[in-house]
């Protein structure tokens, strides 16, 4: 396989970096929605965005921060955190923001009927 | 998912039992999610046209893929993982199409919805000023 192309895969940082740039716009749309339309569906669409970039963002540095003796060091319940707390922020980022489009379009559609 | 499977899971998630049970409902929830997101995203650009929406409907599609289809075979190990001892072209592949996926989606779905939501037009748009064109007078060539 091409060098370059293992680098790019292996590390994924410009994946990485494409899927951060990406849920950025989608907070940045998701708050100017809000504030157009005044509906609830931006800012829960916006709150589903900024958890999903922390989990990504904890899972692009987790492999250079968490080490054993950090682990060691925030004990027992701060270890169960660090494996319960990214899953539990990707969970309800997803739901977040289908949430926040799925609110978002039903009040496009009552407010055109 | 057998006894050997949750005593796997129990065992490698260390002393946090509940978290067996989320990772027994996950793929569900994953599937719901990403359904839902091509359904809704579909329904939301059904009217309108343009780029924002072939991206948004593109992105939504790579995203309900990833979700619903990549993700649950993942996590029900029909997909070997990079890190496991399988076959590793095969497991590089898979990981490439994953990533390619879950990020090419988000990137897409987002400029579809910064697109839709006028986010790269400027905050204020100043009304272009019309000068209006003073009718021509009827004396004005003649003379």
């Amino acid at each position: 396989m091409n060098l370059l192309l293992e680098v790019a895969l292996k590390n994924g940082l410009v994946f990485d970096l494409m899927g951060v740039i990406g849920l950025g716009l989608i907070g940045i749309a998701a708050v100017r929605l809000s504030q157009k339309y005044q509906s609830w569906g931006g800012s829960m669409m916006a709150f589903g965005a900024i958890a999903l970039i922390i989990a990504r963002i904890y899972f692009i540095l987790a492999p250079h921060v968490v080490t054993k003796e950090f682990l060691a060091a925030i004990g027992p319940v701060g270890t169960s955190l660090t494996i319960a707390l990214p899953s539990l922020l990707l969970a309800f980022g997803l739901a977040g923001i289908v949430w926040g489009l799925w609110g978002h379009e039903r009040w496009l559609n009552e407010e055109t009927r | 998912m057998s006894y050997e499977e949750l005593q796997y899971l129990s065992m490698s998630y260390g002393t946090f039992p509940p978290l067996g049970s989320i990772a027994a409902v996950r793929p569900v929830f994953l599937i719901v999610m990403g359904v839902f997101l091509m359904v809704i995203a579909w329904r939301l650009v059904k009217n309108t046209s343009g780029w924002s929406a072939w991206t948004m409907i593109s992105g939504a599609l790579l995203l309900g893929f990833g979700y619903s289809i990549m993700l649950p075979l993942y996590e029900a190990g029909l997909i070997d993982r990079l890190s496991s001892h399988g076959d590793q072209s095969t497991a590089m592949g898979w990981h490439a199409v994953k990533i390619f996926t879950m990020n090419g989606g988000w990137l897409l779905f987002g400029i579809g919805l910064a697109i839709y939501a006028n986010v790269f037009a400027s905050p204020s748009p100043t009304p272009r000023r019309t000068t209006a064109i003073p009718p021509a007078s009827p004396h004005e060539f003649t003379t």
